[in-house]
């Protein structure tokens, strides 16, 4: 029945409001779910190493620390400075290795390659090594996520 | 053959209850279309064989198995060597599912040849293709459980490839990780998708696609209907299933035969702080994908070459949905194009393939 004015009709009207309560009811049980199935992840800000673990790697070679879930690649160049990498391809997530009679890193997924300094030269990779930044205070080596003054 | 009194009475209380003899009018009427391209309807019942050797051995093999990263790679190490006969179990699991995605490419692939799928049959070819998918998500979830590093670094691979998709990708990543990494959640999360949430998907979906054959009969090739003249039948019951039963017993020996001479191995159990070996590809049905990924540039003009070739994916597999609402005038000059096309598909996979393998 629809009244001379209305807009719409009793039936319509019902409709909708049943529509709309059990659309509300369906979201308040999705959102939980979906909540549910992502469980929450964060990457570390930093983690903390025993520097006297890894002062001493020769020059042009690297050392696996663990990154969150993901390695971590430290790197000492021919100067003696330290560099720090996230050991992950940036093309689709494989884990790198270092060749140190080629001064690249490779990621044998798909044939990527990066030059000593994580820049990306040759094959899928889109992005370079993500760098992490170094600090050593006293006995700990501290690698960050962001440079931090 | 004569029926006992007892046996018929039986019978009939089962039919009075379950209405059982509609069922078996049916299959007793039901008829296969004998033509030149028959044979391809054996394909449908070789995939159903296949998924149920799969069903079976899975349900041995989840006796022994441990979804932990601590456990999974020598649950399976003491399947292969401590179990008796687990071996076995294993190796016809993993080649039975080869070949039964192998069918199910022969079984698309010759419908959309022979154009099987034509109206009203698009229903069918749709629950087909998704039945496909389900296949390819056990072969992609049940590569990971052994966990050693091949399969690690497939699996870190197949799940970041839809991070390059924007806005959404990131979190069909997470989902499927269950985090930001491939670990132990993502084992665990993966054996519950491959022993009870694929199941349920694909067992809805095959009922809808029998359901659907059945309803809708099988289909006869178009120049036998254009003809108009009738085709030869032979009775579902006995005649095809018995012609069928011997298909099923041939490749049930094969399979055995290769799962025997040819068990999978097993790698070490996978590290996640280790390099990538070398040599790593996922499983053959998903190489001309790897090879396809591959070769596509970091940058294509400014767009992530990445982006592009995930874009080509998801536009291949909506077009290979859609492909009876597209192939709508089967006999006309687009319908031989669409027909050229699988034929042009065949030989992009195996070069594909081949070339991966290079």
């Amino acid at each position: 029945m629809k009244l001379k004015h209305s807009l719409f009709s009793r039936r319509q009207f019902l409709n909708g409001l049943i529509g709309g309560w059990l659309g509300a009811m369906l979201a308040s049980l999705v959102y939980p779910v979906v909540r549910f199935i992502f469980p929450p992840y964060k990457e570390p800000d930093e983690v903390i190493l025993l520097y006297s673990d890894y002062k001493n790697i020769f020059p042009n070679s690297v050392k696996i620390f663990p990154w969150g879930s993901k390695p971590g690649i430290l790197k000492k160049n021919d100067d003696g400075s330290l560099m720090a990498f996230v050991g992950v391809c940036t093309h689709l997530d494989c884990n790198v290795s270092y060749m140190a009679e080629q001064r690249k890193f490779f990621c044998a997924c798909h044939d990527g390659w990066y030059d000593e300094f994580g820049s990306n030269i040759a094959g899928p990779p889109p992005k370079p090594l993500r760098q992490l930044f170094i600090s050593v205070e006293g006995e700990e080596l501290i690698i960050k996520r962001e440079e931090i003054e | 053959m004569k029926k006992t009194k007892n046996g018929g009475q039986i019978r009939s209380w089962l039919d009075e209850r379950f209405g059982l003899s509609s069922v078996t009018q049916f299959l007793k009427n039901k008829s296969i279309p004998q033509h030149k391209h028959t044979i391809w309807s054996y394909t449908g019942s070789a995939v159903l064989l296949f998924f149920v050797i799969q069903v079976l051995t899975g349900f041995m093999l989840i006796f022994y198995y441990k979804p932990i990263l601590e456990e999974a790679n020598a649950s399976v190490a003491r399947i292969m060597t401590e179990v008796p006969l687990g071996w076995i179990l294993r190796s016809v699991h993993s080649w039975s599912a080869t070949f039964m995605i192998a069918f199910i490419f022969v079984h698309l692939l010759s419908i959309w040849i022979n154009k099987a799928y034509r109206r009203p049959r698009e229903g069918t070819w749709m629950t087909g293709v998704l039945l496909l998918f389900c296949s390819l998500g056990f072969g992609f979830t049940g590569y990971l459980l052994p966990w050693d590093a091949l399969s690690f670094s497939a699996t870190k691979v197949g799940t970041d490839i839809p991070r390059a998709i924007p806005i959404v990708g990131e979190w069909v990543t997470k989902l499927l990780r269950g985090g930001g990494d491939v670990t132990g959640d993502t084992l665990t999360r993966f054996f519950g998708i491959h022993v009870c949430i694929l199941p349920i998907f694909l067992l809805v979906l095959l009922a809808v696609h029998v359901y659907l054959i059945q309803k809708l009969g099988m289909s006869i090739p178009l120049e036998a209907e254009k003809s108009q003249k009738k085709l030869k039948e032979i009775p579902f019951w006995p005649n095809f299933i018995y012609r069928e039963a011997i298909l099923w017993l041939i490749l049930f020996g094969i399979c055995l035969t290769v799962a025997i001479a040819f068990p999978p191995s097993l790698e070490k159990a996978a590290d996640l702080m280790a390099p990538a070996p070398e040599g790593i590809k996922p499983e053959w049905y998903f190489l001309f994908l790897f090879q396809m990924l591959k070769i596509f540039p970091a940058k294509i003009l400014f767009i992530n070459g990445e982006t592009v070739a995930v874009f080509l994916i998801l536009l291949g597999i909506v077009l290979f949905f859609f492909l009876p609402v597209i192939d709508n005038k089967p006999d006309e000059k687009k319908g031989k194009i669409i027909k050229a096309a699988a034929f042009l598909f065949i030989l992009y996979v195996v070069i594909m393939s081949i070339w991966s393998l290079m």
